[in-house]
């Protein structure tokens, strides 16, 4: 029971435990609230019988301006009367400065005066006193003051008052709750908020700190952070991070070489055309080398591949587009550093020239990541795409034979999600020899290009990936930080 | 990518094992069920084997696959007695020739429509949309040999495929569904490709269209073949997966002579192989038998040469091999890849977070701190966003995209503030106040560099609370600056100010201007700064490393 009473019907019944009963003005200044306050909080205790509550009606006078203006100078009739002794002449009583109609009216309807032959004269024993005293201290009820009313000297007023008393069952719970007694043993002034001065001077020790009903719900704030797919990206880069790669970075804008040619893609292939990607009006220089793509690209170079034939046109190498893939990245991290052991990853931007909708958008976030080393086969880049599966906490990994232009062997990773079944996650496979022979690399390089946002769908339950990057902020104020279930893959 | 329908009748008959099994492995060669229907399914496979996109060529594999028939498939080419010449003024034009003669086809529907869709995938994938391969499938039997690939006069006219009256070759470009579809690979040649019969009737107008006259029917019991295209390779190898293919489905294949030269040959070609090189690709120790025995199930001749090597055969059809990996990786396919012994490698190395994302993070950790949400909003934008919606001048320094695909996406940003702007207005429903920030790329140029911005709406959000913010980044990133007046129209005059960093504007702050809080349907005031994470002390530094 005394968890549903509310602070301030607590305040009540502690106030009026020593009182058994008292009015609402009383208890408002106990309480420190108004009389409205009051009458509230004993409705509501009223409603569980802890108290009643007692509604009084009562009526009393008040003076109107003219009234307040007799109570100085005595009333009109008064006013006349005592301008004279016995008898006046009726012609020098009208000359006298307290005379006035109202008030000689007065003494002649109530036969306290007569008129005769010109002469004023005071009927014997009549007096105003009576008249003066219902003005002074009216009584209600009374004849002379019904008459002051009605005259304008008098308004009749009704306020209403309520008095609050204790019921038994009232009395009891604040005897038997702790909370009740302690905030009577301390008063129920209690102190709102502890101050630098009460905490110096000592006052603390006296001021009685108010208690709070701590099962109230509090008050939402949100605080600052990360986008929930920040967060997750931030998640895969540690892992990558903790496996000892090298993050790497670049520009969004690259030579068709190095976002193609580079990697072996046929100048003719279909994904290099208009359709698929956004070209720029923008040439870049090719670097120091470019003949040994050029060579690989029509004759196989020096290895045993026979190229693509055909003959390779530097115009079309030279032309700018967004980057399609990371790995344009990828392959300029390798030709800057030929030797082994290089690992490198990088979690960026790429664009492709597709129509949105909730699964495509032109631009989206890959995982490219790397692997330079001697001995490295097909079977460690499987072992590096499940390690990090699993560490995102994807139990199961599997994988199917895929293919891309500039890796033999070539794979698609795919992760079984509840629900969903296998779910493909991007593609993966050894660099092509035609890929890397041009660069001078020295051992085999395994290369992934990994969908984040399939993570993110999949982990931030998201149907559609446009709301990545045109977010709803309560979205964002409402998904917590930290993910139950989501060990970043420590498993011991 | 190419999707294939494969009947599953005509699949089980072919390749000897029931559709469960058949579809049940499939995928582990190397393609994705599309779809399961109750006769056929559809099947992706990827375009560098276009052998795989008929049913016949599916079940060649799958009989190796499945252990059925493995080894390399043999056709044997008998001569025709049939010539074809070529003219040489197509040396400029459409250069290239391939032909065969296929006998005692049987065709029902299912053979029909296979091979009509192998037809159509070539076309896109090894063809390119017939700019690179055009193929033409005629009934032999309604032409006389020997026949002519000729450059002819645009004014010549036949009745083309689907129509009941002759067009000139111009006419067939500009009338013709399949004219108007690829007219622009010939339309600027003076003389069109065109083969003819002994009797000068019309076979086909490549790479455009047959003549109705050679149309391919159920009765049709022998038919002529022709490639024609600008890569040789090509040509041959569309020829080769088209007469394999219909070799498999039973028919007799006999060669055409073209200027002399019989073809197709349908011979293997041979590569010699190192076990070791494959072994170290795979990491997987496998003997020389076993990567001949391997091979052999993908339908590969495949003996041991000594201990160190094979020698293996390639079919004619086998389009995607370039490169000795391309063998290795049908080792790895037929020893499956969940066989393998998946491990990462032992590699040392030291991991490294790249220093400008080092530096993106503090800039998110100061900005959460003072209590902004992170947004990630696209970099494509357009120039009504970008610059006119901020009263700003467009700028001669942002990069287009050429072909944009709407009219959302023309560009990429060279501010992120607009966008910012952009998110505040698609969440203008929700509660105030809203704190947004968002750090990332910019493209001046073709220069990518990074930028950071922040928007603060509320009812009294004003220039001191921008300035405040600008002042915490600073600080925080060790950046001294100074602030001058600013003339940004995406300000409010007298309430905006330029962030000064060694004599250079690096950042903006202020008051957004109301007609910009207009143009974005705003209704409340925003406080916003944008700053230039290049003017960071030792940005540059970062660039280069690692």
């Amino acid at each position: 029971m005394m968890a549903e009473l509310t602070y301030n019907e607590k305040r009540l019944l502690a106030a009026l435990a020593g009182k058994k009963q008292a009015d609402a003005a009383t208890l408002a200044a106990a309480l420190n609230t108004t009389q409205d306050a009051v009458v509230q909080w004993a409705h509501l205790a009223s409603d569980r019988g802890l108290v009643r509550l007692e509604r009084t009606t009562n009526h009393a006078y008040d003076y109107t301006e003219e009234g307040r203006l007799y109570l100085k100078n005595g009333l009109p009739e008064t006013q006349v009367f005592n301008s004279f002794s016995e008898s006046v002449k009726f012609s020098t009583l009208q000359q006298h400065p307290s005379f006035n109609k109202i008030g000689f009216g007065q003494l002649r309807k109530k036969q306290k005066v007569d008129l005769k032959d010109g002469i004023v004269f005071k009927v014997s024993g009549a007096s105003t006193q009576e008249d003066e005293q219902a003005l002074k201290k009216p009584v209600v009820g009374g004849l002379r003051e019904k008459e002051l009313v009605w005259r304008g000297i008098l308004l009749e007023t009704e306020s209403i008052t309520y008095c609050v008393s204790i019921t038994p069952q009232g009395a009891a719970l604040v005897t038997q709750s702790h909370t009740i007694t302690k905030e009577l043993q301390y008063g129920i002034r209690g102190v709102g908020t502890l101050t630098r001065d009460q905490i110096i001077s000592g006052a603390w020790k006296d001021c009685n700190l108010r208690q709070y009903d701590v099962t109230k719900l509090p008050k939402i704030v949100y605080p600052g952070k990360l986008h929930p797919y920040q967060r997750l990206i931030d998640e895969m880069r540690q892992i990558f991070l903790e496996m000892g790669f090298t993050e790497i970075h670049g520009g969004i804008v690259q030579s068709s070489f190095w976002n193609f040619d580079a990697l072996f893609q046929a100048q003719d292939h279909p994904a290099r055309e208009m359709q698929d990607t956004f070209y720029l009006n923008e040439h870049m220089p090719l670097p120091d080398g470019w003949e040994r793509v050029r060579d690989m690209h029509e004759r196989g170079g020096d290895t045993s591949s026979t190229g693509w034939g055909g003959t390779w046109d530097i115009k079309k190498a030279e032309q700018c587009v967004l980057r399609t893939h990371t790995t344009a990245l990828s392959i300029q991290h390798l030709a800057a550093y030929t030797k082994a052991p290089v690992k490198a990853f990088c979690i960026d931007r790429v664009y492709r020239r597709e129509t949105i909708d909730p699964t495509h958008t032109p631009e989206f976030e890959q995982l490219e990541g790397i692997v330079m080393d001697e001995g490295v086969g097909f079977r460690h880049l499987l072992g590096f795409l499940k390690e990090f599966y699993s560490r995102m906490g994807f139990e199961g990994v599997r994988f199917r034979p895929g293919y891309f232009p500039y890796t033999e062997p070539s794979v698609e990773p795919e992760v079984h999600v509840d629900g969903l079944g296998w779910v493909e996650m991007g593609g993966a496979g050894i660099f092509r020899e035609e890929v890397t022979a041009p660069f001078g690399i020295e051992y085999p390089v395994l290369a992934w290009g990994l969908g984040v946002s399939r993570v993110a769908m999949l982990k931030l339950g998201l149907k559609d990936l446009r709301l990545l990057y045109r977010s709803d902020i309560d979205w964002i104020r409402q998904s917590p930080v930290h993910r139950a279930g989501n060990s970043g893959g420590r498993t011991a | 990518m190419a999707i294939i329908s494969l009947p599953y009748r005509y699949l089980e008959k072919l390749t000897g094992a029931d559709k469960e099994t058949i579809l049940e492995r499939l995928p582990m060669i190397g393609s994705e069920i599309e779809r399961l229907e109750p006769d056929h399914a559809d099947v992706e496979f990827f375009p560098n084997r276009p052998d795989l996109f008929s049913v016949e060529g599916v079940a060649r594999a799958m009989r190796g696959f499945l252990g059925i028939e493995c080894g390399l498939p043999t056709y044997t080419v008998k001569p025709s007695g049939i010539t074809f010449s070529t003219d040489p003024q197509l040396a400029a034009i459409r250069p290239y020739l391939g032909s065969a003669v296929i006998r005692n086809v049987s065709l029902d529907e299912e053979s029909i429509l296979s091979i009509m869709g192998l037809q159509e995938a070539l076309h896109w994938v090894v063809g390119r949309g017939r700019s690179k391969v055009a193929i033409g499938i005629h009934d032999l039997d309604s032409v006389t040999p020997p026949f002519s690939y000729i450059a002819s006069p645009r004014t010549r006219s036949f009745v083309p495929l689907d129509f009941d009256r002759a067009l000139s070759l111009d006419g067939i470009l500009a009338e013709h569904p399949k004219g108007r579809d690829y007219a622009k690979i010939v339309k600027d040649f003076p003389l069109f490709p065109l083969i003819v019969d002994a009797d000068d009737a019309v076979l086909s107008f490549p790479p455009i269209i047959n003549g109705e006259r050679t149309r391919v029917t159920q009765k049709t019991r022998n038919i002529l073949l022709d490639t024609t295209g600008t890569d040789r390779r090509a040509v041959d190898i569309a020829v080769n997966i088209i007469c394999t293919a219909m070799a498999e489905g039973g028919a007799t294949i006999e060669s055409v002579a073209i200027n002399g030269t019989g073809v197709p040959a349908l011979a293997y070609s041979e590569r010699t192989v190192r076990i070791r090189e494959c072994s170290d690709l795979l990491g997987v120790e496998l003997s020389a038998p076993e990567i001949a025995h391997l091979l052999r199930r993908m339908r590969f001749g495949a003996e041991p040469e000594g201990n160190d090597h094979v020698r293996v055969q390639v079919p004619c059809y086998r389009a995607d091999i370039m490169h000795d990996w391309d063998i290795f990786e049908d080792v790895a396919i037929a020893y499956g890849y969940g066989n393998f012994n998946a491990g990462i490698s032992k590699t040392f190395s030291i991991g490294s977070a790249h220093p400008i994302r080092i530096l993106e993070g503090q800039v998110r950790s100061i900005l959460a701190g003072l209590g902004f949400l992170e947004m990630m909003p696209f970099t494509l934008t357009n120039e009504r966003v970008m610059y006119d919606a901020m009263q700003r001048p467009r700028s001669s320094n942002a990069l287009a995209v050429m072909h944009p695909i709407s009219e959302e996406h023309t560009m990429v940003r060279t501010d992120i503030l607009p966008l910012m702007l952009e998110m505040l207005q698609a969440n203008k429903h929700r509660e105030l106040p809203q704190r947004l920030f968002a750090t990332g790329d910019v493209v001046r140029g073709v220069q990518t560099s990074e930028k950071v911005s922040g928007v603060s709406c509320h009812g009294t959000a004003d220039f001191s609370e921008a300035y405040a913010c600008v002042d915490a980044l600073a600080r925080e990133l060790s950046m001294p600056y100074t602030v001058k007046e600013s003339d940004d129209p995406a300000f409010i005059d007298g309430r905006r100010a330029d962030v000064m960093v060694n004599g250079k504007a690096a950042g903006v702050f202020g008051e957004i201007h109301p007609a910009v809080l207009t143009a974005f349907e705003l209704e409340h005031p925003v406080a916003a700064f944008e700053l230039d994470l290049t003017a960071v002390p030792g940005y540059h530094g970062l660039q280069d490393s690692p």
